[in-house]
């Protein structure tokens, strides 16, 4: 083999060294580029197609379809016959995608559309027709309407049920004048109820699909209605706003589908704050008393050793052990001790929000104490000798002089610890994070934060969007959105740390 | 040589329990297994400046930090013998080591201010003592900054990073901070060493200062300062106790050739 010459070898070693940095670097853009991309397609319109795939010339099969749709995987879901072709023709068509309450996404002709020379048309109990522009008022009417409605369900007919229910209790009799008074009035409000729900149910629009059937959908169900193919750029923009409005501050709906992800956001950012709440005082202490107080010999070496090496553990068996020893064990003994009343169902020994994040403090703990030990390691001798030198004892010589000297490399620690807990999955399913929770873990009920309670965490959200129909478009980019989401709290709740860091760093550390 | 301040010289040999602020007996120390000072024997004069001389790693920093303890810090440390202050032997089993470093203050040969303001660097050992009286911090403050020195400079930014004064600025701080103690005693290990020729001008004038209310024993490897700053002059070598007595004295006719290599530059 050829020896290489000085200079070449130079050559060599920064190419290679260059490349590699190289690569790295547009790994790590490509990764954050494609999240982004992914992610935020969720939020813009996109344009409705007509796909019309030929099995043999005379059975045609046409449906509308987003432009996000991956067209070869929608036809195979759609039908498995070979040979089919394609045209994704019809482009400017006036299409509307109405957005059902119930949120199953029906994309459907405008009536009016020119290919099809049918009207579009809004029926109303009064026979009335309407066309999509004023549909508006017709929106309004329904919205009075169900206002009415539900005034009526919750003041009129649940009290004179639950009245009738109290004198059937105290055996008053069947022909008794109050109780047939009571009912008279029941029927009566239960009439006009049924006479509201029925005028609702003649408000409704007409659509015909692509293969040119009509059908139609009840007015009270449009959450919302919209027409991308013909929506101008500022169009596009407000809609991408509510949408991203909805997306951080609702729930999910249709089996997280589509609807928000703000429970799992809040879930996020509260189990890892609680986390960094446990893990940073606990971790700092555990690293004062190796670094400051510990006698320097094999013990500590291999304690140490062992705390670097608990990093190294997969998480999932943190959250096996969470799950055995934290939830059944000790949950199980503060049911058992505390909450007796409530036994046999579990307040306590069930997985939920509090397990999780001490499971995650568990789980962090390494990557606190190291570097925080890290930070104490940087404290300049002068500095406690000044401190002793004052008479200052060992403690107040830690807690006044070491132990502010040393907080930014305790925040380094929480930093990691924090994006770390944000993106953990395997774990969290075990002790706490559940794909749907009906209830935040935070609310207006006394004790206010409920610590025993499951929760959403995005990590988990993602990790079931991921298990969706990948040709529902919906479902797939929501757990982009929801990648791309988590990936800025992550970012947001390090820029927060770095900042505090920095702050101490001025602060302290300019020696 | 010219002395600032002309001092009555007591002898040495006829110091009695109340001219002494520390009797040394016998003492020895070993720092890594290693023999550091070997039986020392002197008694250091109250309110006076004595100063410590000799080599690198002749003991004398050793001897200086035995006085308040700190070389117990040290992790492999063992010492013989006894030093006795105000007759009381400071390595007795129930000595409160750190109420000892309050009446014995200590500087360092580099400026270590704590990363706070000015004024709760000068506070610290008071709020340790648990004085929080805001108008006696405020008095304490400013009476250690001025014999100090640094009051003029300082007193408008009071609460500012300490971190942002000079080298020599920072030292003076060092030693208001000592200061604010109220010593009997400041140990002060080679503090001008780090500084430039006027600004350790500065602190040997405040040295001379101090000397009014407080013993001072001082290390230094410059002669011309232990001369003209010090009232007695001790001299190290290997962990012995070569010569000890009145400056004036030892620097201009020393008793043992050793010294007189010493300070005359002949040494290695």
């Amino acid at each position: 083999m050829r020896k290489f010459s000085a200079p070449e070898q130079q050559t060599i070693s920064s190419f290679a060294s260059g490349l590699s940095a190289a690569i790295l670097l547009i790994v790590l853009m490509s990764l954050v580029l494609f999240i982004v991309l992914k992610g935020s397609a969720y939020f813009w319109p996109s344009q409705v197609f007509k796909v019309t795939t030929y099995d043999t010339p005379n059975s045609e099969v046409s449906v509308f379809v987003p432009s996000s749709v991956n067209i070869d995987e929608f036809n195979q879901a759609l039908s498995d016959k070979l040979d089919a072709q394609f045209s994704n023709s019809a482009l400017p068509m006036p299409l509307i995608v109405v957005e059902k309450v119930d949120a199953v996404y029906q994309i459907s002709l405008n009536l009016g559309a020119i290919q099809y020379g049918k009207f579009q048309q809004v029926n109303t109990p009064n026979s009335e027709r309407y066309q999509l522009a004023e549909l508006n008022d017709v929106v309004a009417d329904v919205a009075i309407f169900q206002n009415q409605l539900h005034d009526i369900q919750t003041n009129y007919l649940t009290v004179l049920h639950r009245k009738i229910a109290l004198l059937n209790q105290s055996g008053v009799g069947e022909e008794a004048p109050a109780r047939l008074k009571e009912l008279e009035q029941f029927t009566y409000w239960q009439q006009k109820a049924e006479a509201l729900r029925h005028k609702l149910a003649s408000y409704n629009l007409i659509f015909i699909d692509a293969a040119g059937q009509p059908f139609d959908v009840l007015v009270k169900d449009i959450d919302h209605l919209f027409q991308p193919n013909v929506m101008s750029l500022f169009d596009k923009i407000s809609y991408s706003g509510n949408k991203i409005i909805e997306f951080v501050s609702e729930s999910p709906k249709q089996a997280s589908t589509s609807g928000g992800v703000f429970p799992a956001l809040f879930g996020t950012v509260l189990m890892v704050l609680l986390m960094a709440v446990i893990v940073a005082p606990f971790g700092a202490m555990a690293a004062i008393y190796l670094h400051e107080y510990a006698p320097n010999n094999m013990t500590t070496s291999v304690i140490r050793i062992c705390v670097s090496n608990m990093a190294g553990v997969p998480s999932v068996v943190y959250g096996v052990f969470g799950l055995g020893f934290f939830v059944y064990t000790l949950g199980g003994s503060i049911d058992s001790l505390l909450f007796s009343d409530a036994l046999p169902s579990p307040t306590f020994g069930t997985p939920g929000l509090f397990w999780a994040a001490l499971t995650m403090a568990l789980l962090t703990l390494p990557v606190v104490i190291v570097s925080t030990e890290e930070g104490l390691r940087r404290v300049p001798e002068g500095l406690r000798a000044g401190s002793y030198a004052l008479g200052a004892t060992k403690a107040e010589t830690i807690w006044k002089t070491v132990l502010p000297f040393a907080s930014p490399g305790i925040m380094t620690g929480v930093i990691l610890a924090i994006a770390r807990a944000a993106g953990e999955v395997a774990p969290l399913i075990l002790v706490g994070a559940v794909k749907f929770a009906p209830s935040l873990p935070v609310d207006s009920e006394f004790p206010f934060l409920h610590l025993e309670r499951q929760f959403m965490h995005l990590g988990v959200f993602i990790y079931d969007g991921a298990f969706h129909n990948q040709t529902n478009t919906q479902g797939s980019s929501m757990m982009f959105a929801s990648c791309m989401l988590l990936l800025i709290i992550v970012f947001i709740l390090n820029l927060f740390a770095i900042i505090v860091r920095n702050k101490l760093r001025d602060r302290y550390v300019r020696i | 040589m010219l002395k600032l301040f002309e001092t009555e010289t007591l002898s040495l040999d006829k110091l009695t329990d109340e001219q002494t602020a520390i009797k040394v007996k016998d003492f020895s120390v070993w720092l890594n297994n290693s023999l550091v000072l070997n039986k020392i024997n002197m008694r250091i004069p109250k309110n006076k400046i004595t100063a410590m001389i000799g080599q690198s790693g002749c003991g004398k920093s050793t001897l200086l930090s035995s006085f308040n303890r700190m070389n117990e810090l040290n992790q492999k440390y063992a010492f013989s013998g006894e030093v006795e202050l105000d007759g009381r032997d400071i390595y007795n089993k129930k000595e409160n080591v750190a109420k000892l470093r309050t009446k014995v203050g200590m500087v360092f040969q580099r400026p270590n201010p704590f990363p706070m303001s000015i004024y709760e660097n000068v506070c610290f050992g008071l709020r340790i003592q648990g004085k929080t009286e805001r108008r006696m911090l405020d008095d304490i403050v400013e009476t250690s900054l001025r014999n100090a020195a640094l009051w003029d400079e300082v007193k408008g930014r009071l609460f500012d990073s300490a971190l942002l004064l000079s080298g020599g600025q920072q030292q003076r701080l060092v030693i208001a901070r000592a200061l604010a103690l109220k010593p009997e005693i400041l140990l002060l290990d080679e503090p001008t060493s780090a500084l430039d020729p006027l600004t350790t001008l500065h602190i040997e004038e405040l040295i001379n200062q101090l000397k009014k209310t407080t013993t001072v024993v001082i290390v230094t490897h410059n002669m011309q300062q232990a001369a003209r700053v010090s009232d007695y002059s001790v001299f190290l070598h290997q962990g012995e106790l070569i010569e000890y007595s009145d400056s004036d004295s030892l620097f201009t006719m020393p008793a043992k050739k050793q010294t007189e290599d010493y300070i005359t530059g002949r040494y290695g």
